[in-house]
């Protein structure tokens, strides 16, 4: 079963569909679209709203007089570029790593018989199970014996363990669901063993790898918690942390936070629209077809 | 599952040609090495040291001072924590906000999945579109926005219900009302995309077949959909138990970072012992706890991992 979940698709029997119950089907359709989308729109429309009209009563429920204010207030913050730097680093590093690193797992479990290796799979997915609460303060000190807590490198090591349970499930379905068969044929035509490899499965479990980048982007880039204990000089902040800024005892200023939340969201939703078909099926293939 | 991936047993379970198979002694090893190395260093080894820090006094004069080494206490910091009626009303209240949850986020992607099979096209993309934009969306992000929309003064949710000015966090349970919504509306998308993409492997014939039997919707629907769906069910209820029964950030943020004790989950409780209260030992002992509490629902999980572990 090679074929990703969506080329299966079919259409929908005509049999059994009113018009009346497919327009009350519709109508829920829209009903969730707009309960999905409306936080997003309220979260984009208000960065465009000068502060008295953010205030408004009624509020606009669109901006009368588009204002760049609050975007000037977070591009004009040298601290905001240092935070873009520091998440772009971070993730930076932290992608290539996971997607290495679990891809090569990944191949060794639906590729090779070893000992050992149920235990492993098994130990992946218990890991993956751990609160990330209860290991906030034990990973704190343990990155402190090593020297690497309020470091970059520290938070990568962290985000890569949090990543690679994932990572490692989700791609061993995909390189499970490439038959060997073919490379088998393609090893009898004369390529090597690193030639099948990268002739077959490497182009077959394309979408996986580009899945589990964008998993380990969005994971990377977004994350806050771990960000937040380990982090504690503001000139390494990600921009999660950095947006908390906003957020004082005395008030927040909505503003300014919701323009840079579009900054940041941006860049992950444009590229989780481009991915997000190989994601769904790289979750599909991974829990369904074992 | 199996009756779905005839072709992918028969495959898997081709013998692996001689070369490899003689280098397969080494192979595997070395390509699971480094991942490994990651989860042995950053996951098990603070789990394992979690377990340690449970049984010590660990405290303010542990941290600052080289002379003062932990002591070991044993189950001093369990007892101390079971006998907390603190601890048990956090511990009730965190079930309770996991079953909300769960139960809300599981049903609402299930709906909206089997929703997406019954609408035209365009809507259905429309609903794609939206989910994913609303996953994308940083947890903190979204909570904040919620925060604005809840906002005392100009929050529209106050408006549109006509309670303006209403302060939704003096009252916890509305607080954390609110918490839930951030927290199911984060949830649903990649459940709903899920679950939508297992519906699509149903073949239709066999919907078909059944219909021609006499099954009406629901006996289509409990007699095809839900097996067919039964171990993607599992694991996306299994993983939303195991995540929200943490839940932090999103209470952590809608109170600023500084939630009254009736906000207290488990999660920020084992926080504010280990950071305000500077009694590691104790925030551990509920780390350990908050595990020991999870095991029952990884039990299933686990069976569900072993089982596809079998098959390939």
């Amino acid at each position: 079963m090679p074929a990703p979940a969506r080329s299966r698709r079919r259409e929908r029997p005509a049999t059994g569909a009113r018009p009346a119950a497919r327009a009350v089907w519709t109508a829920l359709g829209v009903l969730v679209i707009a309960v999905w989308i409306f936080p997003v729109y309220w979260m984009a429309t208000t960065a465009f709203k000068s502060t008295p009209a953010m205030e408004a009563d009624p509020p606009q429920l669109w901006p009368h007089t588009p204002s760049l204010i609050h975007f000037r207030k977070v591009v004009d913050d040298p601290l905001f570029w240092d935070a873009v730097r520091n998440s772009a680093l971070v993730t930076g590093i932290t992608v290539p790593v996971a997607v290495l690193v679990a891809f090569a797992s990944a191949l060794a479990i639906a590729r090779f018989r070893f000992r050992g290796r149920g235990t492993y799979l098994a130990a992946v997915m218990l890991v993956q199970m751990v609160p990330h609460v209860a290991l906030v303060v034990p990973i704190f000190l343990t990155l402190s014996d090593v020297g690497l807590s309020d470091s970059v490198p520290g938070l990568v090591v962290t985000y890569l363990a949090f990543i690679l349970p994932f990572a490692v499930w989700t791609l061993r379905g995909f390189v499970a669901s490439v038959p060997k068969d073919l490379e088998e044929a393609a090893m009898t035509d004369g390529c090597t063993r690193m030639g099948a490899f990268r002739r077959i499965i490497l182009p077959l479990t394309l979408p996986g790898l580009i899945a589990t980048s964008v998993y380990a982007m969005i994971l990377a880039w977004n994350e806050y918690l771990f960000a937040y204990f380990i982090l504690a000089s503001p000139d390494k902040y990600t921009v999660p942390l950095w947006l908390t800024h906003f957020v004082t005892s005395e008030g927040t200023d909505y503003g300014a936070l919701m323009a840079g939340s579009v900054i940041v969201s941006t860049p992950v939703v444009i590229f989780f629209m481009i991915v997000q078909r190989h994601l769904a099926a790289g979750l599909t293939a991974g829990a369904v077809k074992g | 599952m199996t009756s779905l991936a005839p072709s992918r047993r028969s495959a898997t379970t081709a013998e692996p040609p001689a070369p490899a198979r003689r280098r397969a002694d080494r192979t595997p090893y070395v390509l699971i090495a480094p991942s490994l190395v990651v989860l042995l260093g950053v996951l098990a080894y603070p789990l394992v040291k979690v377990v340690i820090l449970s049984t010590q006094k660990w405290g303010v004069a542990q941290i600052f001072s080289a002379s003062s080494a932990p002591t070991f206490v044993g189950l001093d910091n369990y007892t101390k924590l079971l006998g907390d009626s603190a601890f048990w009303t956090v511990l009730l209240r965190t079930v309770v906000l996991t079953v909300a949850m769960v139960g809300l986020s599981m049903g609402l992607g299930l709906g909206i999945a089997l929703l997406m099979r019954q609408v035209p096209a365009w809507c259905r993309r429309g609903m794609t579109f939206a989910l994913v934009m609303a996953w994308s969306v940083p947890t903190f992000i979204s909570t904040e926005v919620f925060h604005w929309i809840t906002e005392y003064n100009s929050g529209v949710a106050n408006w549109a219900l006509g309670i303006q000015p209403h302060n939704w966090y003096t009252d916890a349970t509305q607080g954390l009302a609110v918490a839930t919504a951030v927290v199911v509306w984060g949830a649903v998308p990649l459940i709903a995309i899920t679950l939508y993409a297992g519906l699509m492997q149903i073949p239709s014939e066999l919907v078909e077949a059944a219909r021609m039997d006499g099954a009406g919707p629901w006996g289509v629907f409990r007699h095809i959909t839900l097996p067919v769906l039964r171990s993607l069910l599992a694991m996306l209820t299994t993983l939303s138990v195991i995540w929200d029964f943490q839940v932090f950030n999103q209470i952590w943020i809608l109170r600023n970072g500084a939630p009254s004790s009736d906000y207290y989950t488990l999660g920020i409780y084992a926080y504010v012992k280990a950071y305000a209260g500077h009694d590691y030992g104790l925030a551990s002992a509920t780390a350990v706890l908050t595990v020991v509490a999870l095991l029952g629902v990884m039990v299933v999980y686990l069976r569900q991992i072993a089982k596809i572990g079998e098959l390939s």
